[in-house]
């Protein structure tokens, strides 16, 4: 039976063979890296894709390459080794942040690129939804946080911070 | 009688407090024992879920090892 290293792999060789320029774990998987685990059911993964014009997207070269390894994506999910990825081209400056200061930490030896807890509360506010300020909150109460990188990004992405009062 | 009401407040801070101490160990468990919590709790809640909500045909239980 595979494992989850076995999918950071595939991450990871999609990194060095070029159909992605780079990639973060996101959403309640990179949530898990730094708090208590909650259920999800898919692996959400940020990726930069190459190329100089990031206003065009296609996630077709990057499909190819699965597709050529018997991993078949349907709609917005492929299957890696059992797991179902979504695969999430950067939509803002936020995410390409969290992409490109992404942590590089270790799952049993395997190297795995997720996205620091700041920009996950950052993104969370952003998108809003009592879903989003969970998940944010889950963070603030029970992970080691850099408030001042926090407070940065906030202020630099334009989001409005729960606790600043004028909520 | 008359400090009954602040016992109850004491043992409710009480509860709210180790409560918050549990989510903080839970938060510091190795990586795969948290990924082994993980693959637990989605085979526990779906069919629970299931019995509530049309799931989406990506969400079920992941077939891998931590």
């Amino acid at each position: 039976m595979a494992s989850l290293p076995d999918v950071f792999c595939v991450l990871n060789d999609m990194k060095s063979d070029g159909v992605i320029e780079d990639y973060a774990i996101g959403g309640a998987m990179a949530v898990l890296f730094y708090a208590e685990p909650t259920r999800t059911y898919d692996l959400d993964v940020f990726v930069l894709l190459p190329g100089p014009d990031q206003t065009i997207v296609t996630l077709t070269p990057v499909y190819d390459w699965l597709k050529a390894r018997n991993f078949e994506p349907r709609a917005e999910h492929v299957i890696i080794h059992g797991v179902p990825v979504q695969l999430i081209p950067a939509y803002n400056d936020l995410v390409v942040a969290a992409i490109t200061e992404a942590r590089q930490l270790d799952y049993d030896d395997v190297p795995v690129r997720v996205t620091p807890p700041e920009h996950l509360i950052a993104i969370a506010f952003q998108a809003g939804g009592g879903k989003q300020r969970e998940r944010a909150y889950q963070l603030l109460e029970t992970t080691d946080i850099d408030r001042y990188v926090l407070d940065d990004l906030m202020n630099r992405h334009g989001i409005q911070a729960p606790w600043s009062g004028d909520d | 009688m008359t400090d009954r009401p602040i016992q109850t407040e004491d043992r409710t801070a009480n509860l709210f407090r180790k409560k918050a101490e549990w989510h903080r160990r839970q938060a510091r468990l190795p990586l795969k024992e948290k990924v082994r919590i993980l693959l637990e709790l989605q085979r526990q809640d779906y069919p629970l879920l299931r019995r509530h909500r049309q799931m989406e045909w990506w969400e079920e239980p992941w077939t891998i090892e931590p």
